[in-house]
């Protein structure tokens, strides 16, 4: 298919009986496209690395979006949204790799992340009234810009290093590093505690896919164990909530400002 | 020697135990337990593993390994846990009588309220025995993220506003480093397994004796990001934010446990990268690393020290001045420096153990944390007074106590190295930050505890008719108004509250020398004392330590004995280490020198 | 063997297909939102009628303005008629004039269009319709940065920036559909068409007066068959940007490849069928959100951005 349509492109382009210009913009770009049919991969991804770095990209579009939600439950809601991306992507690496233990993780990760975290999170805020956080710092546009900014040093900073992983493209770890430093954008820039938490969940979700692209082969003993600790803060960073919740009788942060100097 | 490895780490888990299912006297008796018997076990280490050839190593069960160096910070947590499981029998005694007398519901708050205490200070040193304990860097993430949520939830146990407020900045900020470090564990995981396969857990030897192997960017990267992440509770310049608060807010035995062991072991955790960035790198890189922090963290703690007026927040950021030390320490290099370094951790531990628990009692004999209201410490607290004082000299590197040698063998190093530049900034914001120290134990210590009226014309009430009546004025309006740790009995309170006013009153008239002349309410103002007393627990407590505490004006003897133990243990660090020891931080230094063997 | 069309012809086709085919579009778009609401709706070729109405009615102008109020109608509509032939509509091989210009270029010539009708209104003394040109001009700016970044994408991926190769680029496989540049591009895309069309959550289409509008407030004080050309531009304009969205970015299957009489006739049908079916989604995006305060425009802007955005990082990472 493609091979027609470079062909029509190729003698199109220099029989059209236009100006010059425009028939040699034409044929280089078919041959350019030749050269780049006849390299194949080197320059376009599989289908694979797409599918694996799509779903990156969806992990950190959400992560973008925690930015903007002004819902404490759809804050919760797009946290689970962002590990359900997270053991998708881990699913999609073990099939395409083929590391069944994986798919264990996966599966682990889902049942904790997607299910349990977030249910205890709602489950700390039954009690409270407020449903509606207040705005963060900065106006949304801002905040989306200025987090573009930290996550294109993200990118950039590690795309720089050179770190070849054989499971998953560079992209991807360029990606979980953009997904961190957007999530302390996160948590600088909201002014309530649930936002914070989740801040800090979804860094945790970062380095999860950091790990999918350099240390799949981590052993599962100790990603689990990285995943209970996970619980463990889930459910200290809840009691706090709860305290300050109690004390404060609001989940804003903007009365936490007693201790300086 | 691994049966040691193995109690050492079983022991504070009994502890635990214990503390879920006995009250708080057995509790008590078994945390003192198990503290010096971890103390003492720690102690049997040493020769265990300094007393064979560099880079011995005793393991246990797979998971467990000590070296030289983990045994240093072994010894700084197991003194600490010893001596604040010790302390809080003291600074928990007042509160056990008052609540012993109320009983009722008063009394179960009370009973809950320390089961929490101790379950969460046994955990929280449990875990801090674990990190430099466990084999492999991925363990050493677990265990050092254990101690963030414990300590996390103990700085929280006041449950007052200023608590909940450090609090949820500690977890957030700690945990937030401890993310970037987990990343550092990755990535390095990562720069293993280019060399070693996919199939190795983070375990420290093999990792360093291939070293040689790693891919050299990964490794760089992994170093930063340990350096910030770990650095983060570490208390490093610009991730420092949450440790004034915390220390500030934590009970006192917590806020020792934070500052002379917490700081230490998350130190330890970025010396273990350390070693690994040092044996692929080469010194040049780490150690300018290490050098930037170190002397940033050390500049703004200096000149924080200087204007400050919180009693523990002046000692917490003492502390993040000596973990600039510390940092500035390791990039010097030299083996001497280095073994200044591993002793340094131990005499900081010791010191500003001391240091803590000092100021936890001037802060309960004063009912305030403000340096501008303690006044007189020394005629005040005959022991805990003086013992203060040597503490702060000590953390000020005054000989004969083991800081001096530390710090002097660390500036030593460094004059060898030839860094000469970062040894005389090293001295230079030393002496800045001793001399804002040093101002402000002065003013506790030694000015007059009856302040001229001249420059505070409202910190006395006017002695109209007699003391008598001025006192009880000044004291009930304090007890009535405070609230109890969650008391839903207010009335009860406020009577009872009342009775202890009175009978503190009359201690006060009784006591011959006016030991309590300088009573709490006298030397504050009015204003702020309503404000600052509307949720300090410390408040009650000091009626509460008033009405019981006979002659001189020492709260608890418990609450002595620590401080004195650590006093002869710098002394003994300062004045002769024993050969063992020195033996011991020689090797830890010499691992930190090449590497591995 | 079936007869083949001369290459002009279909290029002619193909502008001839838009004109004629892009107020059925609106038509089909107007039907199904209703529908959606519980309503009967308007004929499907009801815009046809209304076209018709328009042109037989007598042209007024406000006085005290210029020829360029009467000439921009014709003038816009001539802008939005040259577009198909630079785009694929219904070949994927390029016609003779199809590199008369590149994306950029197909983007200069609908900016000139919509900057000519905004001039028209702010000729008039009406308010609304100077303030929707205003915001027209406002909003459009910081679209503006999107669309760059969506031609930048695509020149990364195909080397050019010719809707040709982009659409073959497309087509040659599952690889290029999959990654992530290109979904995030064609997302922005979307985006920006949502809001050069129009359509919530941007403003309502409907067509009631008020302070929100911006695409209909400018044609305020234009009537009869000036009306009718303004009206029949805007519907051109939504069925060109539909074109590149679907036959460039995201389903470029059903066009003709070669010069076969039936290939290109059915290639004006799966035209068609793709472009109501966009429509359907739009209807869909209609009435299942709210319209956006307009401060909060600048939000549904950055959203489309930073989609933009990400799309080139992830090419510059090589990943993409």
């Amino acid at each position: 298919m493609l091979d027609v349509t470079l062909t029509h492109l190729a003698t199109l382009g220099s029989s059209a009986a236009a100006s010059t210009a425009p028939i040699q913009t034409g044929s280089a770009v078919a041959s350019t496209m030749h050269v780049v049919a006849a390299t194949g991969v080197a320059v376009v991804p599989t289908v694979f690395e797409g599918a694996a770095n799509t779903v990156a990209v969806i992990v950190l579009l959400l992560e973008f979006m925690m930015l903007r939600t002004a819902l404490f439950r759809a804050q919760i809601r797009l946290y689970a949204f962002q590990s359900l991306a997270v053991s998708v992507l881990a699913v999609v690496v073990a099939a395409g790799r083929d590391i069944p233990e994986l798919y264990v993780l996966a599966v682990v990760s889902l049942l904790l992340k997607v299910i349990i975290v977030p249910r205890v999170m709602l489950r700390f805020l039954r009690d409270s009234r407020a449903e509606i956080a207040g705005s963060g710092a900065l106006g949304v546009a801002s905040e989306i810009i200025l987090a573009l900014v930290v996550a294109g040093f993200g990118f950039f900073t590690v795309g720089a290093l050179g770190i070849q992983s054989p499971v998953l493209p560079t992209a991807a770890l360029g990606l979980s590093f953009a997904v961190v430093l957007v999530s302390f954008v996160l948590m600088i820039v909201r002014r309530d505690v649930v936002s914070q938490a989740v801040g800090f969940f979804s860094l945790e979700n970062g380095v999860s896919l950091a790990s999918l692209v350099v240390a799949a082969g981590l052993p599962l003993i100790l990603e689990v164990a990285f995943l209970f600790d996970l619980l463990v803060a889930v459910v200290v960073f809840g009691v706090l909530i709860r305290v300050h919740q109690t004390r404060s009788s609001s989940l804003s942060t903007v009365s936490l400002n007693r201790l300086r100097g | 020697m691994n049966v040691v490895l193995l109690l050492i780490v079983v022991l504070p888990l009994l502890a635990i135990a214990v503390g879920l299912v006995v009250g708080r006297r057995v509790t008590q008796l078994v945390t003192g337990l198990s503290g010096i018997a971890t103390f003492g076990l720690a102690m049997a280490l040493i020769p265990g593993v300094g007393g064979h050839e560099i880079g011995h190593r005793v393991s246990a069960i797979g998971i467990l390994r000590a070296d030289s160096l983990s045994v240093v910070f072994v010894l700084a947590t197991s003194f600490l846990y010893a001596a604040t499981a010790i302390y809080s029998v003291g600074y928990l005694a007042a509160e056990a009588r008052l609540a012993e007398r109320l009983g009722g519901d008063e009394a179960a708050e009370f009973a809950r309220y320390s089961r929490r205490f101790y379950v969460g200070m046994n955990i929280f040193a449990w875990s801090m025995l674990c990190a430099p304990l466990v084999n492999g860097l991925a363990l050493l993430w677990v265990a050092i993220e254990i101690t963030t949520v414990v300590s996390a939830l103990l700085v929280a146990i006041d449950n007052t506003e200023g608590a909940t407020e450090a609090a949820w900045k500690y977890v957030l900020i700690a945990s937030s480093g401890l993310g970037i470090a987990l990343l550092a564990t990755i990535v390095m995981y990562y720069a293993g397994a280019q060399a070693m396969g996919q199939s190795y857990d983070l375990a420290f030897d093999p990792l360093i004796q291939s070293a040689h192997d790693l891919p050299a960017t990964p490794v760089r990267l992994a170093f930063v990001l340990a350096v910030v992440g770990f650095g983060t509770k570490v208390g490093l310049f610009p991730v420092h934010t949450w440790l004034p608060d915390a220390h500030a807010e934590a009970p006192t035995p917590v806020s020792a446990l934070l500052s002379g062991s917490l700081l230490a072991v998350s130190f330890y955790a970025i010396l273990r990268f350390y070693q690994v960035a040092l044996a692929r790198l080469g010194p040049a890189f780490p150690q300018n690393v290490l050098l930037v922090f170190g002397v940033l963290s050390l500049l703004l703690a200096a000149l924080y020290v200087i204007d400050q007026n919180d009693i523990k927040r002046l000692l917490a950021y003492s502390s993040v001045e000596h973990m600039g030390i510390l940092a500035i320490g390791v990039s010097f290099g030299a083996p001497l420096a280095l073994t200044g370094v591993l002793l340094h951790v131990l005499a900081h531990a010791a010191a500003k153990g001391n240091a803590f628990m000092g100021a936890g009692v001037l802060v309960r004999a004063y009912g305030t944390k403000s340096l501008t209201t303690i006044r007189g410490g020394l005629d005040r607290l005959p022991w805990s007074g003086p013992l203060f004082l040597i503490a702060i000299l000590a953390l000020s590197a005054f000989p004969p106590f083991g800081i001096f040698r530390s710090e002097f063998e660390i500036v030593a190093g460094g004059l060898q190295a030839s860094r000469h530049t970062g040894a005389v900034i090293l001295v230079a914001l030393v002496t800045l930050a001793f001399m804002g120290l040093g101002l402000a134990t002065t003013r506790i210590l030694f000015h007059s505890s009856h302040p001229d009226s001249s420059t505070h014309p409202d910190d006395i009430p006017a002695h109209d008719d007699d003391g008598q009546a001025v006192d009880v004025r000044a004291t009930r309006p304090r007890t009535t108004l405070v609230p109890p740790h969650n008391s839903n009995n207010p009335d009860t309170d406020t009577v009872l509250s009342g009775v202890a006013a009175a009978t503190a009153t009359s201690v006060r008239v009784t006591s011959a020398r006016g030991l309590f002349a300088a009573h709490p309410a006298g030397a504050r103002q009015p204003g702020e004392r309503v404000s600052a007393a509307a949720d300090d627990p410390n408040e009650r407590l000091v009626d509460e330590m008033a009405r019981t505490s006979s002659g001189r004006g020492e709260p608890s003897i418990w609450m002595v004995i620590p401080p004195v133990v650590g006093v002869l243990i710098l002394l003994v660090l300062g004045v002769h280490p024993p050969a063992a020891l020195v033996e011991l931080l020689e090797h830890g230094a010499a691992l930190l020198v090449g590497g591995a063997q | 063997m079936t007869a083949t069309l001369p290459l002009p012809a279909t290029q002619a086709l193909q502008v001839l297909t838009i004109a004629i085919g892009a107020p059925g579009i609106s038509g089909v778009i107007a039907r199904v939102e209703a529908r959606l609401q519980g309503r009967v709706g308007p004929r499907i070729l009801q815009p046809y009628y209304d076209l018709a109405k328009l042109f037989r009615k007598e042209a007024l102008a406000p006085a005290g303005v210029g020829p360029f109020f009467l000439l921009a109608p014709i003038f816009s509509l001539a802008c939005y008629l040259t577009v198909p032939m630079l785009i694929p509509v219904l070949t994927s091989y390029p016609l003779p004039l199809g590199y008369m210009g590149d994306i950029l270029g197909g983007g200069f010539i609908l900016a000139l269009a919509s900057f000519v009708v905004a001039v028209a209104a702010a000729e008039t003394g009406n308010p609304y319709a100077q303030l929707a040109s205003s915001r027209a001009k406002t909003f459009g700016a910081i679209t503006e940065p999107v669309v760059l970044l969506v031609v930048f994408s695509v020149a990364l991926v195909t080397t050019t920036d010719l809707p040709y190769a982009l659409s073959a680029t497309v087509l040659s496989g599952p690889d290029q559909i999959v990654r992530p540049a290109h979904l995030l591009a064609s997302a922005a895309l979307f985006m920006v068409i949502l809001f050069e069309t129009g359509r919530i959550p941007i403003e309502t289409h409907t067509g009631t007066i008020e302070f929100g509008m911006i695409e209909e407030g400018r044609s305020f004080e234009h009537s009869g068959p000036h009306l009718a050309l303004l009206r029949w531009g805007s519907a051109a304009k939504q069925m060109v940007l539909y074109t590149i969205l679907i036959n460039v970015f995201i389903a470029p299957w059903g066009l003709s490849s070669t010069t076969r009489v039936d290939q290109i006739a059915f290639a004006i049908f799966a035209f068609l069928g793709k472009c109501a079916v966009l429509g359907c989604v739009v209807a869909v995006i209609d009435d299942s959100f709210a319209k956006l305060r307009l401060l909060k425009i600048t939000e549904f802007v950055a959203a489309a951005f930073l989609l933009a955005v990400l799309g080139v990082f992830t090419l510059y990472l090589g990943g993409g």
